[in-house]
């Protein structure tokens, strides 16, 4: 009973690092450009979709493809941002439909490109680290979670040490107030847009060989991600990354122990507690939304 | 002339809140504009630093155009705005929204020196450097947004209501720093409701209307006005 009790601990800390990933970057993208990326997923699915191409069609090393993964969807991101969502600024209604009309958009064409079958990805490695007696992680999910460490790390760093990040911590809680420090809101926008969609990408790709690759696979983890900053307090990042460990657990924990069915009613119920009790999220400030 | 504004109307959603509003501000002294709650008072600073767009008319500052610039290229040019409802980043720390104020500044030892300057200024905002924006009361988030605008090292300041919901004794204290900065020779363009601290502190006054400039002239001149008595200084 020990052993499968650390064991789904293990499971659900990989679970939580990958839907970190993907949270943090929406929650980013919300608070600079006060948009809700519902293409999110599908930045998520293109990641994938990149070690698809690059390490099971071209055999090239897996953690290219992982690089190729981050560069790609964050050029992609940044150029979503350039044509798309940065003219419906200051119109939320305008970048919704932007963004479902992107999201249509690249899952149509990762299907045109790759059709809509599930892509079998040989995984990069079988090893299997021991971690104690009876609970063990594959290397890959291993790679996931120490590479989603080391990533929100990064991003931590990068918000409290530069220039740049400094502004766009404050271009996130309020745009005119940053925009009258100097702090470009175009600049910004591209900032949070190449961060965002990259770590969705970076997501997306280190999981492929993990889970079922197929063009409609934003949803499963935009539902989750939804869930997650909202939980957390849209804006916040510290309760993106803490609601997705939480999210992650109950969900992994009431998956090994009920079934799955139950564990994505228990995600939702948790969401609404939590909108109940505290409606801006656990670490939200802001009732902007 | 530091700043024109000629024949400046800004409209939103199809209602002009602007209507041809011509202003000139000199290099020196503190010019007021005073107004009722929806005069366009917020809305003649928003369009000198670029938040609001002009329908027509144009807004020089120290010879150029500035009207159609982004925010922060209009901040890079040193125009300062201490926003209505201060608007500070509550989740920054004290330190933090004033470096922010120095986001376009790359002279790090003048910074340095300039922040020291903002907390001689404001002690209590010495005291609270580490602490969140958002645990600063009224008052002292005013002193923060002035001392944030600061560090800009604004060649222009434009301050909008500073004196809006805090207790009387704090008003005087931001009457003194207001009087304090327009003695270190930076040109102030004051927006007040409170027309009594207003004519008062400033050289010069435009009065708003509806959007429209109905009355102007040196502020000791206007403070004895029979209009303006009446219908601002409530007497």
């Amino acid at each position: 009973m020990t052993e499968l009790l650390l064991q789904t601990v293990v499971n659900a800390t990989y679970a939580a690092s990958y839907l970190a990933l993907v949270a943090v970057g929406l929650v980013l993208i919300f608070g600079v450009m006060g948009i809700i990326n519902f293409a999110h997923g599908e930045f998520y699915m293109l990641g994938a979709y990149c070690v698809v191409a690059v390490y099971a069609d071209l055999a090239l090393p897996f953690l290219l493809s992982v690089a190729v993964g981050l560069v790609f969807v964050s050029l992609v991101g940044m150029a979503a941002e350039r044509a798309l969502f940065r003219p419906m600024r200051e119109n939320p209604l305008g970048g919704l439909v932007v963004s479902i009309g992107l999201l249509l958009i690249l899952q149509s064409l990762a299907t045109l490109g790759f059709g809509v079958r599930m892509e079998h990805i040989p995984p990069p490695s079988q090893t299997v680290v021991q971690l104690a007696e009876g609970v063990g992680i594959p290397l890959q999910r291993l790679v996931v979670i120490l590479a989603a460490v080391a990533l929100l790390g990064a991003l931590w760093l990068f918000l409290r040490r530069t220039r740049w990040g400094w502004a766009l911590r404050a271009s996130a809680q309020d745009p005119e107030a940053a925009a009258l420090q100097g702090i470009s809101m175009a600049v910004a926008s591209r900032i949070a847009f190449a961060i965002g969609a990259a770590l969705a990408g970076v997501a997306g790709a280190l999981t492929a060989p993990l889970v079922r690759t197929y063009p409609y696979m934003g949803h499963s983890v935009i539902v989750a991600a939804f869930i997650v900053i909202i939980v957390g307090g849209i804006g916040s990042l510290e309760g993106a990354v803490l609601a997705a460990i939480a999210y992650a657990f109950a969900h992994t924990f009431v998956t090994t122990f009920v079934d799955g069915v139950i564990a994505d009613i228990v995600g939702l119920l948790l969401m609404l507690a939590v909108l109940i009790v505290k409606p801006t999220g656990l670490f939200g400030s802001r009732d902007r939304a | 002339m530091l700043l024109e504004l000629r024949e400046a109307s800004v409209a939103y959603n199809m209602v002009r809140a602007l209507h041809r509003v011509s202003m000139t501000v000199p290099p020196g002294g503190i010019v007021t504009i005073i107004g009722a709650n929806g005069a366009g008072k917020t809305t003649a600073l928003r369009a000198i630093s670029g938040l609001a767009r002009l329908a027509e008319g144009e807004i020089v500052f120290a010879g150029d155009r500035i009207d159609g610039l982004a925010p922060d290229r209009i901040a890079a040019r040193g125009v300062g705005h201490v926003p209505e409802g201060r608007r500070v980043f509550a989740d920054l720390t004290v330190e933090e929204n004033l470096r922010t104020g120095a986001f376009l500044r790359r002279d790090v030892d003048q910074v340095r020196r300039d922040l020291e300057d903002v907390y001689g200024r404001f002690p209590r905002l010495a005291e609270r450097r580490r602490q969140y924006a958002r645990t600063l009361s009224g008052g002292e988030q005013q002193m923060l947004a002035i001392g944030r605008a600061l560090m800009l090292r604004p060649r222009l300041l434009l301050l909008d209501e500073p004196s809006m919901g805090l207790a009387p004794v704090v008003v005087e204290e931001i009457a003194r720093i207001v009087r304090e900065i327009s003695g270190t020779g930076v040109p102030i363009v004051l927006v007040e409701q409170n027309a009594e601290m207003a004519l008062e502190l400033a050289d010069y006054a435009y009065v708003l209307e509806t959007g429209s400039v109905t009355l102007q002239g040196n502020a000791e001149e206007l403070h004895g006005n029979e209009h303006i008595r009446r219908a601002y200084l409530g007497g």
